[in-house]
């Protein structure tokens, strides 16, 4: 019969011991495998159930194709697919003789293992066996000689020197598995080689490599009797090798053949365009490796350290300490280690992931793109980030992008009024989509709505889509950033607050799709906004080039016939799949494309992303971008094109600081395309369309009829105010007052002091004082924004034009306070503002950031009241609290007294100072105060405790009240005072009149270089007072 | 009675130039508010000031001796109320200083007359004192007055107003409070110079920054000299840090420092991004210059020059030899 004896020569006790010793290799594997499994099991529960069967269908594919592994590295990929499936045929083969051997003969009396079967059987494993050498001889060789960057655990990017001793362990693991693997092939060779040449089957060709050393044997000449000792030998060497690897597979690198299948079967193809949402059970972040899912422990164990991720970081790339890899390999160590030593579970951030690493990830994906084994590198980074910021342990300059989002809802602090601005060069009005429905609502995004170079893109994009008769319109000032980057920083509150905030602006909105310019607001409004909310289709403006193109909407009147190469913006092409709309346009118009060596999904980030843009990139080191023009510099091009308002920000900076400027030029895509259509001949202002005229008419006619009524009920509501509507703006004294006015001549009669007084506060409900108590008063203040209108009163500044915050030097006083406290046992800080409702964010945020109860005063009679007034009611204040210790900032960013606080120390008859930066204070009578004096000069001194400091900006770093923070403080006290018997008069100060300073566009100094010397430094002269 | 009364604010045995100042800006509103102009020392050693504070038309030099010649508001408030209550002037003046902010609102709220800080501009207009000051960063200007006020404690920008040249012989009085009975709050224990060598771009008050259009590291030393010469402070914008052609805190704008202090702000070869702008277009006088006409930073500078900058660099060195 064809087939082959499997306990060939052995006697029932060997065939006994080697069951056993099958036995125990199983039990051990099993046993690895227990130990794995429990150890995701500490990981947090998915709040996502992944799609098994999807993720099922995809790992089939993968593997079979073996496309993650060839990607980028063919020949490694057909080395691995020659291990792989070498070692399937073996195990499947292996698994197929136990079934016939141990199951269906011993039951059923069932035999198949022989024939034609037996044949095939034969070849099939034969050749397996042929491929997994191969593999192993490749790999050994590419290890050993290549020296690939990808495979040198030396972590060079961050200075490191020498190899890590687990840096080490790694390299001889390595080595050990693929010598490992290589024992049981040529064991298995061998043995197959003495069988075929001691037994001499007909059927030997179908083994052909078993065959081919055979016939080496044979012409060696070897005696049958030194053969068939081999035999026996080493039938147990491979027998044991064989068993031994399968035991081995759990406990080191082999243990990727079941935790990588498993990370495939899992992975997110979207894990990174659509980032997790807060975890169910109100820990926000990641602290401590156990936080991590078991999806993402299952993640780490699946790393098999090819180095892929290593190779694309951008951050790696410029020497940031960060590698993808190398994250990956920390927290697996350091979760292997806390199982055996749950006593080592600390914080991340806490000798196992340095901070600087999780700050340097540009959320760009190339990691995840290209790990073959599904790994999700950025979910991992972000969660991190997430904790940190909740902990507020970010750069300070997050930080203060952060404030200022949260303050004004863009990154560059501009006023929301201005975000539309950009339109106003336009020829044509863009619809108020809030006032007029339209197909198409354009998010244009920060970048593109205040950069000036974005801007121009903007305008151009704007007049392409009204030469191509689109009907689209804008949010304008209820436009807030989409919040992508905020996601990726890890804000997760304040992104869900903007979500908020834009889902309602779009809600009451009539329009079919939305389009974006930044692919970043494309990115989250495509695929994290439907997590919250239902939205429209989304689509990036590159697509809506192209169709517009390819219809004929706009018509091509000049192909440019220009070189040109395309940037693949990472949100765009890696995060959404959409490298072809870009390049169709640029064909489309005539473009011939040249492409980098790194393009589409392995696009090189231009270092903007994950909320890098806001970050400085280490000074004297090439930045991602200055890379990637670079790269670009080599090709012959004319254009480097982009479409990420982002981008072009980076790029055009690169071609400069990197010397390009001679080269080529950066542009973006819609500019390309309006050369290409001639948009400037195009006529764009020409008359409103019907629709427009109509609804313009009826708005006309409505706004007639309503006009009188608005106005009767405005002066009725205006006969029911005082007058006091403007800041200091008092009416004349009404109250009786022992001096008398300054008479004309300048001599005042009746010259007295009258000392003021608190201002009574009723009392109110507060707790027993703890021990020390700190009273802070902050403030909710106006900024104006660049345009603003005086009132038409000529005293005040409309409210309308300011956008209202806390004021900076308040937010120092805070921070001291908040620092004094946490040095002395049970103190507690008490925040008091004197405003309106719309001050209650402000109290709020304060009250997150540590204050333990808030107190607002007001009422209307408090509008425009002066620093004394103020300072009175705050006197007031003090009065209940009887606080140890009063702290305020030097002055308001508005009105700029810089009086308040020593007012009410003089109100209060307590010691005070000005300018504070610094306090040493132990909670006892004394305390060492250093204020700052001009020129940088500071004093330091000792007075008594309690007493009132105001607090200069600087003197510390603010912390940080993240949105979730300001949440949570909404269940801390915050008392509402109304009743306050505000005087209708005061004499500090009366408003004549407030008028805008005359601005004007510089005045050009002419004349030869000498003449223009000599005038500036006349005005320096004049400037300095010499 | 009438009259002003303006107190001196001294520090290392020096009067402060702020005093002087305030003095020029009291002798111009002497003749309109009537009435003597008294100027007041307070020190342990009062003498030593009057010298430099013998102005041509200050009527008297008030000389208050207390305990310790460092400041001390607790002191400064009770004297200068004790003063106001004996002579009973119309206008009380100060510096619009840290020692001002630490005393001067308190004063006020003794006197419960009118107050204004940071007055850039004083007047009598249909007689009435008028104050002109500045309100939200700048953007806008507000008259105030003082009506029914007998007193009113006004503190003045510093740099503003100019001090008096004329010197005379002024006659000196001690003050005829009691000042025994008057203690100070703080024990004054040290004063800590700012480092020399650093420099603080939120503090300075005089800055020169270079932008892009040095256009090599080689030339960042030429105009950190001339800067040098010149007085000022070396700022510079984001491209010129990042490239480590200067440390990180000399960069101005929005990911570096904002020049909170600067009164004059030279821009050479700045083209005016956003970033930049955040860190100085609030700052009272800007001189840019730029081959661009059209750079944004036209638009936000007091005075713009057209021209090469190492061609004007060349004739800065000339005129700052």
């Amino acid at each position: 019969m064809i087939t082959r004896e499997l306990f060939w020569n052995l006697n029932a006790s060997a065939i006994t011991l080697f069951y056993v010793i099958g036995i125990s290799a199983i039990l051990v594997f099993v046993a690895g495998c227990l130990r794995h499994i429990s150890k995701y099991r500490r990981g947090r529960p998915l709040l996502d159930k992944p799609d098994y069967w999807q993720g099922l269908r995809n790992l089939v594919k993968d593997l079979a194709t073996h496309r993650t592994l060839r990607r980028r590295d063919r020949w490694a990929g057909i080395a691995h697919g020659g291990i792989f499936f070498g070692f399937l045929g073996g195990a499947i083969g292996t698994a197929i003789i136990t079934l016939e051997y141990d199951i269906l003969y011993p039951a059923f009396g069932l035999r198949f293992w022989n024939g034609d079967f037996y044949l095939i059987f034969s070849l099939i494993l034969d050749l397996g066996g042929a491929a997994i050498l191969f593999g192993v001889l490749f790999m050994m060789w590419r290890r050993a000689a290549l020296k690939l960057m990808k495979l040198d655990y030396l972590r060079s990017y961050c200075g490191e020197l020498d190899l890590r001793p687990s840096a080490k362990a790694w390299k001889r693991e390595d080595w050990f598995f693929m010598i490992f693997l290589l024992a049981v092939v040529v064991s298995g060779f061998t043995e197959e080689a003495v069988r075929l040449y001691v037994d001499q089957p007909e059927w030997a060709h179908w083994s052909p490599v078993g065959w081919l050393l055979a016939q080496i044997l044979d012409s060696m000449e070897l005696s049958v009797e030194t053969a068939t000792s081999i035999r026996s030998v080493n039938w147990w060497l491979h027998g044991v090798a064989g068993l031994g690897f399968t035991a081995a597979i759990p406990w080191y690198k082999a243990k990727h053949i079941i935790s990588s299948t498993g990370s495939l079967l899992v992975r997110d193809s979207r894990a990174l365009s659509r980032l997790p949402m807060e975890e169910g059970d109100g820990q926000l972040g990641v602290n401590s490796i156990d936080q991590f899912n078991w999806k993402e422990l299952l993640h780490l164990d699946a790393c098999t350290k090819c180095g892929r991720c290593h190779e694309v970081c951008p951050a790696r790339t410029i020497g940031s300490p960060l590698s993808p890899r190398d994250l990956i390999l920390d927290l697996r160590e350091h979760n292997d280690a806390c199982q055996t030593r749950p006593d080592r579970l600390v914080s991340l951030t806490q000798g196992v992931i340095n901070p600087e690493t999780i700050w340097a990830c540009r959320t760009c994906g190339a990691c995840k793109e290209i790990c073959p084994v599904g790994i999700e590198h950025p979910t991992l980074i972000v969660k991190m980030r997430r904790h940190l910021v909740e902990q507020g342990e970010t750069d300070p300059m997050i930080q203060s992008v952060l404030e200022t989002i949260s303050n004004t809802g863009n990154s560059f602090g501009e006023s929301a009024r201005k975000r539309g601005h950009w339109t106003r060069e336009l020829e044509f009005p863009i619809k108020d989509i809030r006032k007029q429905a339209a197909d198409v609502l354009w998010f244009v995004g920060d970048y593109a709505s205040y950069d000036p170079r974005n801007q121009k893109v903007s305008q151009t994009v704007a007049r392409l889509l009204r030469a191509a008769k689109m009907d689209f319109g804008l949010l304008y000032e209820d436009e807030k950033t989409a919040g992508n980057d905020v996601r990726r920083i890890g804000e997760e509150g304040l992104f869900e607050s903007l979500v908020e905030h834009n889902s309602d602006a779009m809600s009451g909105v009539k329009f079919s799709s939305i389009l974006t310019t930044d692919p970043h607001s494309f990115n989250t409004l495509k695929n994290e906004y439907p997590q919250f909310q239902e939205t429209a289709p989304v689509e990036h403006y590159s697509a809506v080039l192209r169709d517009l193109l390819a219809s004929g909407r706009l018509k091509v009147v000049k192909r440019l016939g220009r070189k040109v190469t395309f940037h693949d913006p990472c949100h765009l092409g890696r995060l959404n799949g959409e490298y072809d709309a870009p390049r169709a346009v640029l064909r489309a118009i005539g473009c011939e494309i040249i492409e980098m060596p790194r393009n589409r999904d392995n696009s090189f980030c231009c270092g903007a992303g994950g909320g890098r843009i806001w970050l400085p990139d280490t000074p004297g080191k090439e930045k991602p971008s200055e890379n990637r023009i670079n790269e670009a510099a080599t090709l012959d091009i004319d254009v480097f094109v982009t479409c990420c308002p982002k981008d072009l920000t980076m790029f055009e900076d690169a071609r400069k600081t990197a010397g390009h400027e001679d080269h080529f030029e950066v542009a973006d895509l819609a500019e390309l395309v309006a050369e290409a259509v001639a948009l400037d001949s195009l006529d764009l202002g020409a008359v409103p369309e019907v629709i427009e005229r109509l609804t313009d008419a009826i708005a006309t006619k409505v706004a007639d009829a309503l006009v009188d009524k608005i106005a009767e009920s405005i002066s009725a509501r205006l006969e029911g105010m005082e007058l006091a509507t403007s800041p200091q703006a008092l009416p004349p004294s009404e109250e009786k007052n022992p001096r008398q006015s300054v008479k004309a001549d300048g001599v005042s009669v009746a010259w007295q002091a009258v000392p003021l007084q608190a201002l009574k506060i009723p009392d109110y409900e507060r707790p027993e004082k703890p021990g020390v108590r700190i009273l802070v008063a902050i403030k909710h203040v106006g900024k104006l924004g660049e345009e603003f209108e005086i009132s038409p009163d000529n005293l005040s500044v409309p409210d309308e034009y300011k956008d209202f915050l806390l004021n900076e030097f308040d937010d120092n006083a805070l921070e001291q306070a908040l620092l004094m406290a946490e040095a002395i046992d049970g103190a507690e800080v008490v925040a008091v503002t004197i405003g309106p409702e719309e001050a209650e964010v402000t109290l709020r945020k304060v009250m997150a950031k540590g204050a333990d109860r808030g107190i607002r005063i007001w009422n209307e009679n408090l509008e425009g009241a002066d620093s004394m007034t103020l300072a009175r009611i705050l006197a007031g204040v003090s009065e209940q609290e009887n606080p140890d210790l009063i702290l305020t900032g030097v002055q308001s960013g508005d009105i700029a007294n810089s009086a308040t606080g020593t007012a009410l120390a003089g109100i209060l008859g307590l010691p005070h100072s000005a300018v504070i930066v610094g306090t040493e204070w132990d909670g006892s009578d004394r305390m060492t105060v250093t204020r700052e004096l001009e020129g940088g000069l500071q004093e330091v001194f000792e007075m008594s405790a309690k007493s009132v400091l105001t607090v200069q900006v600087g003197a510390n770093t603010p912390r940080f009240a993240s949105m979730r923070m300001i949440k949570q403080a909404k269940k801390k006290p915050l008392i509402v005072i109304e009743e306050v018997e505000v005087p209708k008069t005061s004499t500090g100060m009366q408003v004549r009149r407030v008028y805008v300073p005359p601005q004007t566009r510089a005045q050009m100094i002419e004349g030869s270089a000498d003449e223009v010397a000599t005038k500036i430094g006349q005005i320096i002269r004049a400037n300095s007072g010499a | 009675m009438s009259g002003i009364l303006v107190v001196t604010e001294h520090r290392h045995g020096e009067v402060s130039a702020i005093t002087n100042e305030v003095i020029g800006a009291g002798l111009s509103m002497k003749k309109k508010v009537g009435g003597p102009l008294m100027v007041l020392v307070i020190s342990d050693c009062p003498n030593t000031y009057a010298n430099s504070l013998s102005y041509e038309g200050v009527d008297e030099i008030i000389l208050a001796r207390v305990g310790s010649d460092y400041f001390d508001s607790k002191i400064y408030g009770e004297v200068v109320l004790g003063e106001a209550q004996a002579h009973q002037p119309e206008l009380i003046l100060l510096g619009h200083t840290v020692n001002g902010m630490a005393f001067g609102p308190a004063l006020a709220t003794q006197l419960g007359g009118g107050f204004a800080s940071d007055v850039f501009e004083i007047d009598c207009l249909e007689g009435e004192i008028v104050a002109t000051r500045a309100i939200y960063e700048g953007k806008a200007f507000v008259e105030v007055s003082f009506p029914g006020a007998c007193v009113t404690v006004m503190m003045l920008r510093a740099a503003t107003f100019p001090a008096p040249e004329e010197m005379a012989q002024v006659s000196l009085s001690q003050s005829s409070l009691d000042l025994s009975e008057i203690s100070a709050d703080t024990n004054h224990i040290k004063y800590i110079e700012p480092p020399s060598a650093g420099i603080d771009i939120a503090k300075s008050e005089f800055i020169m920054s270079i932008g892009r259009g040095i256009q090599d590291e080689e030339h960042v030393s030429r105009f950190a000299v001339l800067a040098d010469r010149m007085g000022a402070t070396l700022g510079c914008s984001r491209p010129i840090a990042d490239a480590a052609w200067l440390p990180k805190a000399h960069q101005v704008g929005l990911t570096g420092k904002v020049a909170a202090s600067c009164n004059l702000y030279i821009a050479l070869g700045i083209s005016g991004a956003v970033q930049h702008l955040h860190g100085m277009k609030h700052v009272d006088t800007i001189i840019a210059v730029n081959t661009d006409a059209n750079a944004p930073i036209f638009n936000v500078a007091t005075y713009g020059v057209n021209m090469d900058i190492f061609e004007l660099a060349e004739a800065l060195e000339r005129q700052f030899n």
